[in-house]
């Protein structure tokens, strides 16, 4: 039992990791109506901004600027792409052009990183906050779920108390519509995708370290972090935040039972599968009623 | 004196007849068209590039090439890139081996050639002296025979490593299972185990390519492991140890296979304080000044080619077969080279620990010493100046 709760503590890291990225995933389906695949790719190409510029000797908060930067940068640039050629395309032709935008991106980001090799990641909040039940929990892991919580909170009030967000909303149902209204459709989309690029870049800024530091296995945790949106049915950023962090413990705990610990990797697929099911069967009672 | 004459014309007819024997078999090796073609299947392009492998292969016989080649044959080689894809793999060496008529294989390092390809290699009898042997079929197969340790022979050497100088008591090991791998690794510990008489404390199959590791290094440090062997390469080499440092665990020896030994891995680990330890495949490439390497050092110079450890493995793999072509007398087939390869008799070589044969065996994995290197302050020192050789398992 003890070893048990140990390894749910030490699946806390990821699970912050998974959460934050989920909300960010929530957050740009919400606002700009995308499945955005791309959206920890677009944070891994400005930490590797960081990166770079951390190796070549700069010092390192000027770097995170940087980086911060780029990775608005390429979330803007993404933004473009789709609003620009697809922003009239139904929800599973977006879905499926950021997937091919991800593995492009991919493509690119290993052949200019140098592909497997490891980087020197700069940690930019080391040590320990805490420990319990014999695991250190980091000052990172702490962060990450604070910041989780905290773009929680904030996106729930934006959404629902400002008139930005209101408008956004409103363009992400009808984007036809909010034009004719008057909304000005493409500047909001990309302050959206320039917004959520930002945040998370640094949110992989603040995981990578902790994470085996390349640009494919940076990019892939967008997986989990949908399988946590996907808990929040696109729609909650509470249950996403929840999510994220079960999905992480649940990930733990299996870890630390052998008979399950070599299919952790595919907990996430059974989370998106049980989700798919309960929301199937919700829709089948709908139409019954 | 007919009959004196006669003799003597008869006495002169033998003696040019075994002098002419005799340039025949200081002749050497000869060739048809000037040229031995000689091929390459390696994954140059795609998930992983060993493309280091076959160029330094190729560097070794330019060089050769360039002195008049042997016994006046020019080698002819062909680098083919399997993509990682087995359906290139097995496109590539059909290619090599019916159209450009190769004698044999030298240098290849691949994720799958010899897994999709080593069937094929039996049935057209050609053999491959692997430069890099990667995935479980390079060591498990009649026809390819690597002049690496490879990753299981290596595990029991760096786990010997471990209860023999590090005097390990509750080794652990952790392994990435990739493909049909679980088997090699499940036996390269049971080699250890038969070996030293211990027992593994704790064998974890189940740790994942990606993905957080804080619950494999709490399982280590409160199983009471004093040792942990893992087989990661180079991003979770750094990943593992950044863990392990976050969880602040002390009183461990990491100790890990020659793809953490490589310069990145030391200059992104510079700040731990966690000792570390790497098996090399050969005499460490970092030791640019060892007399060892100094002949593939210089030829490594001389085509421009980068010092890594993976241009060791081509380097050897080309010295190899150079050394048992030369053997051979009259034409050099595939037929003749592979009779050669199987009847030579081992041959040493600075660069390894171990002298390389192939033979007639089943299976081949000549290659059974390691040297240890230790991560200190973010450069690698050379913990064994002297080979750590396996002993034979009983």
């Amino acid at each position: 039992m003890n070893a048990l709760l140990t390894s749910a503590v030490a699946g806390l890291t990821a699970g912050g990791t998974y959460a934050l990225l989920g909300v960010c995933a929530v957050f740009t389906y919400r606002l700009v109506a995308v499945v955005n695949f791309t959206g920890a790719a677009i944070g891994t190409a400005g930490t590797f901004v960081l990166i770079a510029l951390f190796e070549a000797g700069f010092p390192v908060w000027p770097s995170v600027l940087a980086g911060v930067a780029a990775g608005t940068g390429v979330g803007v640039l993404i933004g473009f792409i789709m609003t620009r050629w697809f922003g009239e395309a139904s929800a599973s032709t977006k879905a499926a052009v950021t997937v091919a935008l991800l593995v492009g991106i991919i493509a690119v980001g290993l052949r200019l990183t140098g592909g497997q090799h490891p980087h020197n990641m700069p940690e930019l909040f080391p040590g320990s906050a805490f420990r319990m039940a014999g695991v250190e929990v980091t000052i990172a892991s702490v962060l990450t779920i604070g910041l989780a919580a905290l773009f929680t909170v904030l996106a729930d009030l934006f959404l629902n108390n400002t008139k930005v967000g209101l408008n956004l909303r409103a363009l992400a149902d009808r984007p036809m519509a909010a034009e004719l209204l008057g909304i000005r459709v493409q500047l909001l989309s990309l302050l959206v995708w320039g917004m959520t690029g930002a945040f998370t870049t640094f949110a992989l800024m603040i995981i990578a370290p902790q994470r085996s530091p390349n640009f494919m296995t940076l990019s892939l945790l967008v997986v989990p972090a949908l399988a946590a949106a996907l808990v929040g049915l696109f729609r909650s950023f509470w249950r996403t935040l929840a999510g994220g962090i079960a999905l992480g413990v649940i990930e733990g705990m299996a870890s630390s039972v052998d008979s399950i610990s070599q299919y952790r990797s595919a907990i996430p697929f059974l989370v998106v599968l049980a989700v798919l099911l309960w929301s199937q069967r919700e829709a089948r009672w709908d139409e019954a009623r | 004196m007919q009959w004196k004459s006669s003799l003597l014309i008869a006495a002169f007819a033998g003696l040019s007849l075994s002098a002419m024997a005799g340039t025949a078999s200081a002749a050497g090796p000869t060739c048809k068209d000037g040229t031995i073609k000689v091929g390459a299947v390696s994954t140059i392009t795609g998930p992983a590039d060993f493309s280091e492998v076959p160029k330094a292969t190729k560097a070794a016989f330019d060089a050769v090439n360039a002195a008049g080649g042997i016994g006046g044959c020019k080698i002819d080689y062909t680098i083919a890139d399997d993509k990682a894809d087995p359906a290139v793999a097995a496109q590539a060496a059909r290619d090599l081996i019916d159209n450009k008529e190769a004698v044999a294989l030298v240098g290849s390092g691949s994720l799958l050639d010899c897994a999709v390809n080593s069937a094929t290699y039996s049935r057209k009898k050609i053999l491959s002296v692997q430069g890099l042997g990667v995935d479980a079929a390079c060591f498990s197969s009649p026809n390819v025979s690597p002049v690496n340790v490879g990753p299981y022979t290596l595990s029991t050497a760096m786990a010997y490593y471990a209860t023999n100088q590090l005097k390990s008591e509750k080794l652990c090991a952790f392994f990435i299972i990739i493909g049909g791998t679980q088997e090699a690794y499940k036996k390269a510990i049971e080699n250890w185990e038969k070996i030293s008489g211990k027992k593994i404390h704790l064998i974890d199959l189940t740790l994942p390519f990606q993905g957080d590791l804080t619950p494999y290094v709490i399982k280590a440090r409160d199983a009471g492991c004093d040792a942990v062997l893992t087989n990661q390469v180079e991003p979770q080499v750094v990943q593992l140890i950044k863990t392990v440092d976050a969880q602040k665990i002390t009183g461990i020896n990491w100790l890990f296979l020659a793809p953490g030994y490589t310069e990145q891995v030391a200059s992104a680990l510079a700040d731990t304080k966690q000792p570390i330890y790497v098996g090399t495949e050969w005499e460490p490439f970092t030791e640019k000044g060892s007399p060892a390497n100094a002949q593939w050092v210089a030829d490594m110079q001389k085509a421009g080619r980068p010092l890594t450890a993976f241009s060791q493995g081509g380097y050897l793999a080309a010295q190899l077969f150079l050394k048992v072509v030369a053997s051979i007398d009259g034409e050099v087939t595939r037929e003749s080279v592979t009779k050669a390869l199987h009847d030579m008799q081992p041959i040493t070589n600075p660069l390894s620990g171990s002298a390389y044969v192939f033979g007639t065996a089943k299976v081949h994995s000549p290659m059974q010493a390691t040297k240890v290197m230790k991560l200190e302050k973010g450069a690698w020192t050379v913990e064994t100046p002297e080979w750590v050789v396996l002993p034979q398992v009983k």
